[in-house]
């Protein structure tokens, strides 16, 4: 089995001795490359603590944490190189951004990662596309709004492009369409090779993008593995003050009604109506076309579009050319094509394998629409 | 929004914000000493024409109301010391004027109505230039501009991190003020005293806890020590230093040939 | 005067800008807040939410148009404006902002002293506030010493004790995790059902859904939609341009309707609507269990508990519960399901779950319940 990306042997940490329970009680943790982790608890249960552990600001009272097999090391050399490799971003935009003007902020972060800086402008221009807020490079901080900084703190980290990026709540105090483009643009940097771990409490997030989730509470980890399996342990669920997730619930009374196994868990809305389709029902068919540089010809399609990835995203608003989901689009897509109509998905060629056989493996949960 | 916050807006809105720092600042001052070189009232004149100019051109315009309102109450302070200037002239010259009011001996002379004129010209002046400088330069910029000069970099990025925080100061504390309006606060003077002071103390608790996340997230951001800074404002190039002469030789030349050509006196007819 | 003592919000035509932004925080904005309905006012990042709010209590005088109380204008005198705000109280979302006590009960007191409120009648008004949100045990505590979920619950005291008509709550749930949320769900629904008008803000349209009577959907300042939820989830065109998703059920719910060729009408909000709406076959019953007669309950059930009150009396008598929170939901479930639930809530809560229950039954599930101690229904 390869080396985990991120390994805790019985991690403890507290903040001060007065204490009377530690942030973080025997933690045994083992996150592997390319896995989408989600670390999920409720306020206070440790998870922004784990994270510092992670890339080397907190020291464990007791245990060690490893990063890619070996031991951190502790001395300020190595922990420069490897918060060049692990970036985290905090929760509080405010906290995170400490120049004046936005530019400045995102190159703050370049340039203490040993950036060059003929690149420097290139990358700040894109990270800020990714969060959609490219029209703000040159603005004050404190003339922008609380949503938008949080979006600026999130393009700091990905500008730096780091190997692991660690994310905590993404998405919080986001409203829905800016929270799905936020975590489109982490699904993508996760696909094309960055190991994306994010905390949250959102339960419908976690359940929907996660590939392992690690649940804390009151610093212990309850549980860790597949999200399936924590979330049909009702007690577990309630005990860790977390809620159960829509897409859960939906399922589990749908196949407890039908008498059908539960299994498999479907976990966006779209896998909930493949899975309660029926057999017979008419599917649409999703023609998925891979933007190169140039833009795309859609003179003739009377079919619904969807775009994701950033360079289709740029291509179409560079081009102005229209556009029905915008955000979110596989789902959208996914969707429109299960009620029966077809749908032309654009997207970048980087990503479109993998959203190939995200759409292909639907077939597990039934019906899937046919990708052309 | 509060008035640093519009201040704010206004300065990085400025036409002359990427205008080299210390160029600016070498021009004001320029202007500022040859303002008082010569005692012609043509110089102050002129100066605030210049003042002016750069002030319009900087703000696109547009003068918010909280600068006339500031330099409306600079002129008030002003006035009170021209008229102690103007009223303690020395009684051996021409006399205008010469009285006693109460325990005050008041003599207006030529002498000292001129002057009077010439503190109260250069007063506006001055106070004009300076103001175009503050409105077209960020204070994070003069701070940057100052460590080209070495200073050293602790004190330019002790500026930055200030002024940064004092904006989330700002707000915080716009949106506790609301709070306390919501929950009638300010109902009554012992009231208005009991909220402000907590206020006060919710702002001191609010930068220990800043101050200790802070550090926390200077690591998470692989913070080495230095503060880079990617756009440096532009240098001071031989240009400012070549207008700074030129305009300080001109004013100078102009404040010379003039002297004692304008007699405030004689124009107002009284003498 | 229809009952002086009802309060209604309204606005006409009001437009609002900050100093020196170019463009306007609130554009022409006619909206009418009901006494007695569930208000959310939905809109994304920066669309005016909170802007609106301190309108209509009089903190921001808007710079066109004007605000109505009771169908008078407010005027900005003192007065006035003490009277607004006495009726009407805004909950902030980050409760950091709105704690001006040392200690919780000093807090709970803070508005009330500077009404100047007669002691004897503070006292009372206080005892009830930490009744009513679960902190009569940590009444002492310094507000310096709580957590996250202790001062949101904190600030909504301080609203309870003032006892507003109107309540307005910013973001109440933002930030707040599964369980906390829920919990300041239920106090909210308490209040509601006993007699406060609640205008919320939010983002989170699973919850707009899940709760508003009326939503009103601001854009860029503008008030793009009032009325109800459904009208304005189906017009896809406007939720996308507000910067809204469509809520999870209303999906779930459109694509089972298509596909059995049901009609969508009536909407269910929430699981259980939902599950009621699909179900057939047996239901379990419910049995309500006021905290009187907690010994009384059946052995044998899921039991969960609903309300802040009853959550607090089931803690100290270290009583054994499947369902520590959303209680009720889940009891539900499990009645649609077929088996039998307990749920244990506050005597002044059995209302409240009588008109759940309704809802369910208008969705097409009727749950058989009944109440310990009243005899069986």
């Amino acid at each position: 089995m390869a080396v985990p990306l991120f390994e805790t042997e019985n991690l403890e940490f507290s903040y001060n001795s007065r204490q009377s329970r530690p942030s973080l009680d025997n933690i045994n943790i083992a996150i592997h490359k390319g896995v989408r982790a989600v670390v999920l608890g409720a306020n206070g249960a440790g998870k922004s603590t784990l994270f510092y552990q992670l890339n080397g600001v907190l020291k464990p009272k007791k245990g060690v944490v490893k990063y890619n097999g070996k031991p951190i090391d502790y001395s300020q050399n190595s922990l420069y190189a490897l918060r060049n490799e692990v970036c985290v971003a905090v929760q509080n935009p405010d906290e995170q951004i400490f120049s004046v003007t936005v530019e400045e902020d995102i190159a703050f972060g370049l340039f203490n990662t040993g950036v060059h800086r003929e690149i420097i402008d290139k990358s700040i221009d894109d990270a800020l596309f990714k969060v959609g807020m490219a029209g703000y490079r040159k603005k004050p901080v404190s003339q922008i709004s609380k949503g938008q900084r949080k979006r600026v703190a999130l393009a700091g980290a990905f500008a730096v492009n780091p190997k692991v990026l660690i994310l905590d709540e993404p998405t919080a105090g986001l409203d829905p369409q800016t929270s799905c483009e936020v975590m489109e643009a982490i699904d993508q940097i996760s696909i094309t090779g960055t190991s994306v771990i994010i905390s949250t409490h959102d339960v419908d997030l976690a359940y929907a993008w996660a590939d392992e989730i690690y649940v804390l509470k009151n610093g212990k980890m309850i549980y860790s593995g597949e999200p399936g399996a924590f979330f049909s342990d009702k007690k577990s669920v309630i005990s860790a003050e977390l809620a159960i997730p829509h897409s859960f619930s939906v399922n589990s009374y749908i196949c407890s009604m039908r008498g059908e196994s539960e299994t498999p868990y479907p976990r966006t809305d779209s896998q909930v109506i493949c899975k309660i389709l029926p057999s017979d029902a008419k599917v649409g068919k999703i023609r998925l076309i891979r933007t190169s540089k140039s833009v795309p010809d859609i003179g003739k399609i009377d079919e619904r579009i969807g775009i994701y990835g950033f360079n289709t995203r740029r291509l179409f608003m560079d081009s102005g050319l229209p556009v029905d989901y915008n955000f979110n689009a596989v789902e959208h897509c996914i969707i429109e094509a299960l009620n029966g109509n077809n749908v032309t998905l654009y997207c970048d060629e980087c990503i479109a394998d993998k959203i190939d056989s995200r759409i292909k493996s639907l077939s597990q949960f039934g019906k899937c629409p046919e990708v052309i | 929004m509060s008035e640093q916050q519009q201040m704010d807006t206004l300065v990085y809105g400025s036409r002359m914000v990427s205008w080299s720092p210390l160029g600016k600042l070498l021009f004001t001052i320029t202007i500022l000493i040859v303002n008082i070189c010569t005692d012609s009232l043509f110089v102050p004149i002129v100066t605030f024409a210049i003042g002016i100019v750069m002030l319009f051109y900087s703000t696109v315009c547009k003068i918010p109301k909280f600068i006339l309102l500031a330099l409306l109450g600079a002129i008030l302070i002003i006035v009170i010391g021209v008229i102690m200037v103007l009223i303690t002239g020395n009684d051996e010259s021409c006399v205008i004027w010469d009285d006693h009011i109460l325990w005050l001996h008041i003599c207006v002379t030529e002498i000292s109505f001129n002057k009077a004129w010439l503190v109260f010209l250069r007063s506006i002046a001055g106070m004009t230039v300076m103001i175009s400088f503050a409105t077209s330069t960020p204070v994070p910029h003069l701070s940057q501009g100052l460590n080209q000069i070495h200073v050293p970099n602790e004190v330019t990025e002790l500026i930055t991190l200030i002024y940064r925080y004092a904006f989330l100061f700002l707000e915080r504390m716009e949106i506790m003020w609301n709070a306390a309006q919501c929950r009638m606060g300010f109902n009554g003077f012992m009231n208005t005293m009991r909220t402000t002071a907590t206020i006060a103390v919710g702002m001191f608790i609010t930068s220990f806890d800043m101050a200790s996340k802070a550090q926390i997230v200077l690591e998470c951001r692989n913070y080495r020590g230095v503060f880079p800074v990617y756009n440096m404002p532009a240098k001071m190039s031989v240009k400012w230093i070549l207008a700074s002469v030129i305009i300080f030789a001109a004013i100078f030349v102009l404040g010379c040939y003039t002297s004692n050509t304008i007699n405030m006196a004689k124009i107002c007819g009284f003498i | 005067m229809s009952g002086s003592d009802l309060v209604n919000i309204s606005t006409k035509n009001l437009s609002f800008s900050y100093k020196y932004s170019y463009t306007k925080s609130l554009n022409n904005i006619t909206i009418n807040i009901k006494n007695g309905v569930k208000t959310v006012i939905l809109g994304s990042n920066g669309a005016g939410k909170s802007t609106l709010f301190f309108q209509l209590n009089g903190v921001i005088k808007p710079d066109i148009g004007s605000v109505k109380i009771d169908g008078v204008t407010l005027k900005y005198r003192r007065k006035d404006l003490k009277f607004a705000r006495s009726k009407i109280y805004i909950v902030f979302q980050n409760p950091d902002e709105q704690i001006f006590g040392q200690t919780v009960e000093d807090d709970i007191a803070y508005s009330l002293r500077n009404i100047g409120m007669s002691k004897d009648l503070i006292a009372e008004r206080v005892e009830d506030a930490l009744f009513q949100t679960g902190l009569t045990e940590i009444r002492e505590k310094s507000t310096l010493q709580l957590s996250y979920g202790q001062k949101k619950r904190l600030i909504i005291a301080g609203a309870i004790a003032m006892r507003p008509k109107v309540l307005i709550m910013d973001e109440p749930t933002a930030g707040l995790d599964p369980q906390m949320s829920l919990e300041v769900m239920e106090i909210i629904e308490y209040l509601h059902y006993n007699g406060t008008t609640i205008v919320m803000s939010t983002h989170d349209v699973n919850l707009a859904y899940a709760w508003a009577d009326e939503i009103n959907v601001l854009r860029k300042g503008e008030l793009i939609y009032t009325g109800v939820p459904e009208t304005f989830f189906s017009d896809l065109p406007a939720v996308y341009s507000s910067g809204m998703i469509l809520p999870s059920i209303f999906v779930i719910n459109k694509s089972i309707c298509s596909m059995k060729g049901i009609s969508e009408a009536p909407h269910p909000r929430t699981e259980t609507q939902l599950f009621s709406k699909l179900a057939s076959g047996p239901k379990g019953t419910l049995i309500i269990a006021d905290i009187k007669n907690i010994e009384n309950i059946p052995e044998g059930t899921h039991i969960g508990v609903f309300g802040v009150i009853a959550k607090k009396t089931v803690n100290d008598r270290k009583l054994k519960v499947d369902y520590c929170f959303n209680g009720f939901e889940l009891c539900v479930g499990d009645c649609i399901s077929g088996t039998n639930a307990t749920l244990i809530c506050d005597a002044g809560c059995i209302p409240l779950v009588e008109y759940k229950l309704s809802i369910l039954r208008n969705m097409g599930s009727d749950i058989p319940y009944r109440t310990l101690g009243r005899g069986d229904a």
